[in-house]
């Protein structure tokens, strides 16, 4: 049996498919999470028919008439795939809305139970729904669910009503006036008429002692949190306080205890090995493998503290005025209000983010956000954030915040240039997204999405990384007439002799070494990979000192190993930060953008403002340090200058006509 | 005898590793450890797959 999960955006689709199905999809208390359909099996101890029954979830949407792509694919999918059963999921405590789309639905004859979703929210605003006339009026059956509960959640009761239904006729209890699709008016009428049967139908069977027009608890956070001016201050605070819980006190904690484990399986292997085995040997397993890859992993911990803060605020719907503070901004640079979506999901992993453009319908703009969304860092940086605010600044928490904030900064000014060189700097974009209700952050949801983040960080440490660290272990072993490099000589070995060429380019940026260099290049395969070749380049077996139970105390002794100083590290950190992204995230550029020229304009772009930016930070750092600028200045500066010129003749010859376009983005 | 050991703890390491991604890569996963990689799965909102 194949049964399709449809509802309106944020109506609690995914977790609802996660409950029945046992599967750990990402969700997030606010619209436009899920961008694409997906599948799964109802969990055994559900599904008490001994019937196969599939799961799809659908993108949410208002409408069959699809607006956006996300909404066309749900459309597609219950018009053309024939699902057994529709499980209409309905917010509960938006009636109204939701079951515009669910007399649609039951136009289509398919069968179809309702889910009244949220239900435990009712209570809470003192609404009463009667399920059970509502579902006389509809002609379906009407189960009152609360998924993001475990037990009395209703869903038993979902799935067997569903199983129930199966190879019924539905019949619909109103039928639309048949409109026009290609006439707006017409579609206009017929819509006007179904919210008039939905209202009557609302008004039979809901009674509401808070008067809507009444200003309620989560009016007056949102005059705070959401606020034009306050808005931005109060992000800057949470996310300060997101980075100082996580990499200043319980992560650092956390992160001592795993990375003395890591230390002890490292001692344990070199007492076994240590003399017994050939050197080259010896140093790949110990140094290559178990320094390199335990180097990245001991980050885990932090990491994991951070997802789980961060899915914590995601679950509160505090991310959707996240985003309606940024929508100002962004729209006035030229970025279509849905940009945000994209950019607030790279915050995970810029690829799903880089996908999410798929929603923009402007191509221009589209484009654009998916060449500067890899801005924002993403999961695999944070490992790179926290090693340097760690090792090289005492107060760890501003940096990845500021990190954030340029990454925003830098989306801003990349936005301003881009719409100059396409020409079309007057098009506007409006984003209309429904603010979902404050509620208390679910901790099993938060956990299992930590759990889930943490799994694939180590997968990936287990995978890409160990074998990068192997590759560059032994590259530095051997140098170009496969000879064993002599301790000391690495400068000698291929790893040098391959780096030393883009260490050239780097002088101006204050890190023209080739083990810096070496480690800048690896990232392009995986950003945390500059933590394991730095790992292994200057044999550090971890990053974290097991006795101070503190990040930013075992720093002095990384910090002297590596030879920089502050400004120098902060100049790395932005330009591996704000650089291309990884390969990976670049082959979704390219699938996304649909265009070469684009792509490598992406590319060169990403590569210019890193450089950059990179080279800003290192010049104007070490001036207000030490009087005067670092090494590499005027060379540095005369090409920097050439990129800022081949910007501004590409922005000349961009301007064109005014093109006001409207969008508008439900 | 203690090379040939480390050799063979090296060599299946390595082959894990490999097959791990070669797995993968079969499913059509385009970002191995990809954050949300396990979270969207088949098809899933990531984009990955």
């Amino acid at each position: 049996m194949k049964i399709a999960l449809a509802g309106n955006p944020n109506s609690g689709k995914t977790t609802l498919f996660n409950a029945i199905t046992g599967r750990i999809e990402h969700v997030g208390n606010w619209a436009g999470v899920t961008v694409a359909k997906k599948e799964g099996s109802v969990k055994k101890n559900l599904n008490k028919t001994g019937v196969s029954m599939s799961v799809v979830d659908l993108p949410g949407a208002y409408s069959i008439s699809p607006f956006t792509s996300e909404e066309s694919i749900t459309s597609r999918f219950v018009i053309s795939e024939n699902p057994d059963v529709i499980i209409n999921i309905v917010d509960a405590s938006n009636l109204s809305r939701s079951l515009f789309f669910t007399t649609q639905l039951l136009e289509l004859g398919i069968p179809v139970v309702v889910a009244l979703n949220k239900s435990d929210l009712l209570g809470k605003k003192r609404t009463t729904v009667d399920s059970e006339r509502l579902s006389i009026e509809l002609g379906c059956p009407v189960i009152n669910t609360v998924s993001t509960k475990s037990r009395h959640n209703g869903l038993v009761e979902l799935i067997s009503e569903t199983a129930e239904r199966y190879g019924k006729k539905q019949l619909s209890p109103y039928r639309g006036p048949g409109a026009n699709l290609f006439d707006g008016d017409s579609v206009d009428a017929a819509d006007r008429d179904r919210f008039r049967f939905v209202n009557d139908l609302v008004s039979k069977i809901e009674t509401r002692k808070n008067p809507s027009s009444k200003q309620n608890a989560q009016d007056i956070a949102d005059r705070i949190l959401a606020d034009k001016w306050l808005g931005l201050p109060v992000f800057a605070l949470v996310m300060w306080t997101v980075f100082a819980i996580s990499q200043t006190y319980a992560g650092p904690f956390l992160a001592d205890l795993f990375v003395g484990w890591i230390d002890s399986l490292y001692s344990l292997v070199e007492g076994l090995i240590d003399g017994k085995v050939s050197p080259i040997l010896q140093s790949l397993l110990l140094d290559g493998i178990i320094g390199g890859v335990g180097a990245v992993v001991g980050f885990l911990p932090l990491i994991m503290v951070l997802f789980w803060l961060l899915a914590l605020l995601e679950d509160s719907g505090y991310m959707a005025r996240v985003a309606l503070i940024m929508d100002r901004f962004f729209k006035k640079v030229g970025l279509s209000g849905k940009s945000i979506i994209p950019m607030i999901i790279s915050t995970g992993c810029a690829i799903p983010g880089i996908m999410a453009t798929r929603t923009i319908k402007n191509e221009r703009q589209r484009r654009t956000t998916a060449m500067l969304t890899p801005f924002m860092p993403c999961g695999a940086k944070l490992p790179v954030i926290a090693l340097f605010a760690g090792v090289f600044f005492k107060d760890a928490a501003w940096v990845g915040t500021a990190m954030y904030f340029t990454g925003i900064g830098i989306i801003i000014a990349g936005s301003l240039i881009v719409v100059r060189i396409t020409g079309d700097r007057n098009a506007r974009s409006y984003f209309i997204m429904e603010l979902p209700e404050y509620r208390v952050p679910g901790l099993k949801r938060a956990t299992l999405s930590m759990i889930s983040r943490g799994k694939a960080f180590i997968i990936k440490a287990g995978t890409i990384i160990l074998l990068c660290n192997a590759v560059v272990q032994v590259m530095q072993s051997f140098n170009w007439k496969l000879q064993i490099v002599p301790e000391g000589m690495e400068n000698t070995s291929i790893l040098a002799g391959l780096a030393n060429p883009f260490a050239f380019l780097l002088i101006p940026l204050g890190f023209g070494v080739w083990q810096l260099a070496a480690a800048a290049i690896t990232g392009f395969i995986a950003k945390e990979n500059v933590v394991g070749t730095l790992a292994v380049v200057y044999g550090i077996t971890n990053f974290i000192d097991t006795e101070e139970l503190a990040l930013v105390s075992g720093g002095a002794d990384v910090a002297s190993l590596l030879g920089i100083t502050s400004v120098v590290a902060l100049s790395y950190l932005v330009f591996n930060l704000f650089t291309p992204p990884c390969f990976a995230a670049i082959g979704a550029m390219n699938a996304e953008m649909n265009s070469r020229k684009w792509l490598w304009a992406g590319i060169g772009f990403q590569l210019s403002m890193g450089y950059t930016a990179a080279f800003l930070t290192y010049q104007i750092g070490t001036f207000i340090t030490t009087g005067s600028p670092g090494s590499g200045f005027l060379p540095g500066l005369l090409f920097v200058s050439f990129l800022i010129g081949l910007i501004a003749y590409l922005m000349k010859r961009g301007e064109r006509e005014p093109e006001v376009q409207l969008q508008m983005s439900l | 005898m203690a090379n040939l050991v480390v050799s063979l703890v090296l060599a299946g390491i390595f082959a894990l590793s490999v097959s791990k991604i070669v797995r993968e890569k079969k499913k059509g996963v385009k970002c191995v450890g990809c954050p949300f990689s396990h979270a969207s799965g088949k098809g899933g909102s990531c984009g990955c797959h």
